[in-house]
């Protein structure tokens, strides 16, 4: 089974992820950047979902250190954010995530269908 | 037929519904009646203290905490289906992420006067999804 980071602050929004990706993902969460990166490092998942709004460190930070970091900079990241303004979505794709998901969760398939996309990438050297 | 039904305060003249029971059964969809009760206990856990900390934030003139808490807020509400608190959490939000916190009293007032009937409609609706 795949493994999946999940790294979110909000307890009800782990809870749900966790609802939605049981028994499909092996699910790791983590609460915050410092303890993300290095359980990232200790820990390599397949794939990292990234709340943007963090306290102290938010994703967007997050996202610079696994890019610049040589163990981690080819894990595919999907951004999860309840920000949802125009023109969102390429600022986010620019930034160096590999996809966008918004919240609130309303079709899960959108998010299972875009993890099984950029995990199989990964898997192929493609991120 | 569903088994969640508006909350008492969704006929609110020249508003839209407060609430969106269709959200409910999203939950239970993604987690059944288990998911659904978690999700109201934490909600309603976590609502009023995240009120609370906008309120204070506020009152401190800081904006930066007011628009950590009703992001926060936001975010909840909407997954659970509470709209106009979303749609309060997020006007508020969107004026502290500018650094101002011009008219965010009175949308933090909106949250606290909109949370109790929140709250009733959630307990009824943990009933409903025990059915």
């Amino acid at each position: 089974m795949n493994t999946v980071a999940v790294v979110e602050d909000n307890a009800d929004n782990r809870l749900l992820l966790q609802a939605i990706l049981d028994g499909l993902y092996e699910v790791v969460e983590y609460e915050n950047g410092i303890d993300a990166l290095a359980g990232l490092s200790a820990n390599l998942p397949d794939l990292v979902l990234l709340d943007i709004s963090l306290p102290g460190m938010d994703g967007n930070e997050i996202l610079a250190r696994i890019r610049a970091d040589e163990h981690l900079m080819r894990l595919p990241v999907i951004a999860l954010t309840a920000h949802a303004m125009a023109g969102d979505r390429e600022k986010y794709l620019s930034a160096g995530f590999n996809d966008y998901i918004t919240k609130p969760i309303v079709d899960e398939q959108l998010l299972l269908n875009a993890m099984e996309k950029w995990i199989d990438a990964g898997h192929d050297g493609q991120v | 037929m569903t088994p969640f039904t508006g909350s008492d305060n969704d006929a609110v003249l020249g508003e839209p519904p407060s609430t969106d029971p269709a959200a409910l059964e999203r939950l239970q969809r993604f987690g059944g009646g288990k998911l659904l009760r978690e999700m109201i206990g934490l909600f309603m856990e976590a609502a009023p203290e995240r009120i609370g900390a906008a309120r204070a934030a506020v009152n401190a003139s800081d904006a930066k905490a007011t628009e950590l808490a009703l992001h926060s807020l936001k975010s909840s509400s909407a997954q659970l289906g509470a709209l106009r608190m979303q749609r309060l959490s997020e006007q508020g939000e969107t004026i502290a992420r500018t650094g101002s916190l011009e008219g965010v009293d009175a949308l933090v007032t909106g949250l606290e006067a909109e949370y109790p009937s929140i709250q009733a409609w959630l307990e009824r609706a943990r009933t409903a999804g025990n059915a």
